[in-house]
């Protein structure tokens, strides 16, 4: 059985340990709500963009742009994929879950050549250590995350797809359900699927300039960026959803531990001291 | 004073929120094939930017903002900007830009093989627009 000092500081140790889960815990809250609300900002301009682009793209659907060209399956060669997780750690099976996804994916396509695009250091510690070929990275960027972020990974994809190098682009994430939900989402980012037929051409009224070409071609990639943009924020969330929620359940796992090592101090310090007294007794009557 | 059907409704839009809607006079904005002005009753027309500098006139002396890419929209009464970033003087640390500038042209110069020399372009004109920003805007 431990001594009265061993368990007096186990106690201590857990407390403090229990002071920094439910510090992290108050923190991941604040920033879940900073992220969800830039969440809430992008709609307006990804919806009002993405208008303006299915009308463009309707119109010009003669000569496809070449980021729209959709290739059947059994062609697909060359894959690139992105896979998203955190920086850090300490937020249960989130940075698992997308891995386990990702291996999956390469377990399920053993004949395509997949290059990896890994976005967050969890995910590229994890392939690196495994010795797998890394065709780009990305890290220490959820902690402040900036436009020029997006617009690189979203670079670096369109020119490998434009000059061939990639047939497909897909992005794996967690996506923000709620703050104690996430969902292993799984997207294809390249060629660019969804858009939806405009026949009305509200665009007919305006004049382009350089050309209705360029501006499409910059549209289609802003729509690329404004994409990738909304995934990082979709992680980031969920990051912080998922850091809240094991974050909360290890302070209540203190607690209990807590609660336990308290009585069984209490026990023993009882016993202890009832010992003391039956010798002190003991003593005293041997004297007598 | 300007009476209200001379103004120009401007709104600009960028993904972290509503940047501006307010009304006013006039405009000059950096489009891809050069600046460009707009009053109210400007023909329809829609234009990419280049990394430039957006001129506001709200009365006579115009307040200026940097603009790195987007989309300019023009209708007749009314213009909308699509735009990643959007900066104010106050938001520009000048240091920081002519520091960015110097590293963006010491790429475009050593041409080295691994260089991306658009995204280094991309960037040297970027710090050129803030730079001047922040020369110009605050007079």
């Amino acid at each position: 059985m431990a001594s009265l000092k061993e368990l007096k500081e186990r106690i201590g140790s857990v407390i403090s340990t229990r002071q920094v889960t439910s510090a992290m815990k108050m923190v991941s809250a604040a920033k879940l709500r900073k992220a969800q609300q830039l969440i809430l900002r992008a709609r307006p301009y990804s919806d009002e963009l993405n208008l303006f682009l299915n009308s463009l793209a309707s119109r010009n659907r003669r000569q496809l742009h070449p980021l729209l060209h959709e290739i059947d399956d059994d062609e697909v060669k060359n894959v690139g994929l992105i896979v998203v997780t955190a920086d850090k750690g300490l937020c249960g099976a989130f940075n698992m879950n997308i891995i386990k996804r990702a291996e999956e994916y390469f377990q399920d396509h053993k004949d395509k050549n997949i290059d990896l695009i890994c976005v967050g250091k969890k995910v590229f510690d994890y392939f690196r250590r495994l010795n797998m070929e890394i065709e780009a990275f990305y890290v220490e960027l959820f902690n402040k995350l900036e436009f020029e972020h997006s617009r690189d990974i979203m670079h670096l994809v369109t020119d490998k797809f434009v000059s061939k190098k990639y047939d497909k682009v897909l992005i794996v994430y967690n996506e923000f359900k709620s703050a104690i939900q996430q969902n292993i989402v799984l997207k294809q980012l390249l060629p660019i699927i969804g858009l939806k037929e405009d026949t009305k051409d509200k665009l007919a009224a305006y004049l382009f300039e350089p050309s209705a070409e360029e501006v499409l071609d910059e549209l289609i990639k802003e729509h690329l960026d404004v994409q990738i943009w909304r995934v990082l924020l979709e992680s980031s969330s969920a990051e912080q959803g998922a850091r809240m929620v094991a974050m909360d359940a290890a302070t209540d796992n203190a607690d209990e531990m807590i609660n336990d090592l308290t009585l069984e101090y209490h026990h023993l310090r009882q016993s202890k001291i009832t010992t003391e007294i039956i010798e002190v007794c003991s003593g005293a009557e041997g004297l007598q | 004073m300007a009476n209200n059907s001379q103004l120009l409704h401007l709104k600009i839009v960028t993904p972290k929120g509503i940047f501006i809607e307010d009304d006013v006079s006039e405009l000059v904005a950096p489009g891809k094939d050069g600046d460009f002005g707009v009053l109210i009753g400007h023909t329809p027309f829609i234009s990419s930017v280049r990394p430039g500098i957006l001129k506001i006139y709200r009365n006579e002396k115009p307040d200026l903002y940097s603009l790195m890419n987007g989309f300019v929209m023009v209708d007749v009464d009314k213009v909308r900007i699509f735009t990643e970033i959007i900066e104010r003087p106050e938001d520009i640390d000048q240091n920081r830009a002519e520091r960015a500038k110097e590293r963006a042209e010491k790429r475009l110069q050593e041409k080295k093989e691994d260089t991306d020399l658009r995204r280094a372009e991309a960037a040297l004109k970027r710090s050129i627009a803030r730079i001047q920003l922040s020369e110009e805007g605050f007079h």
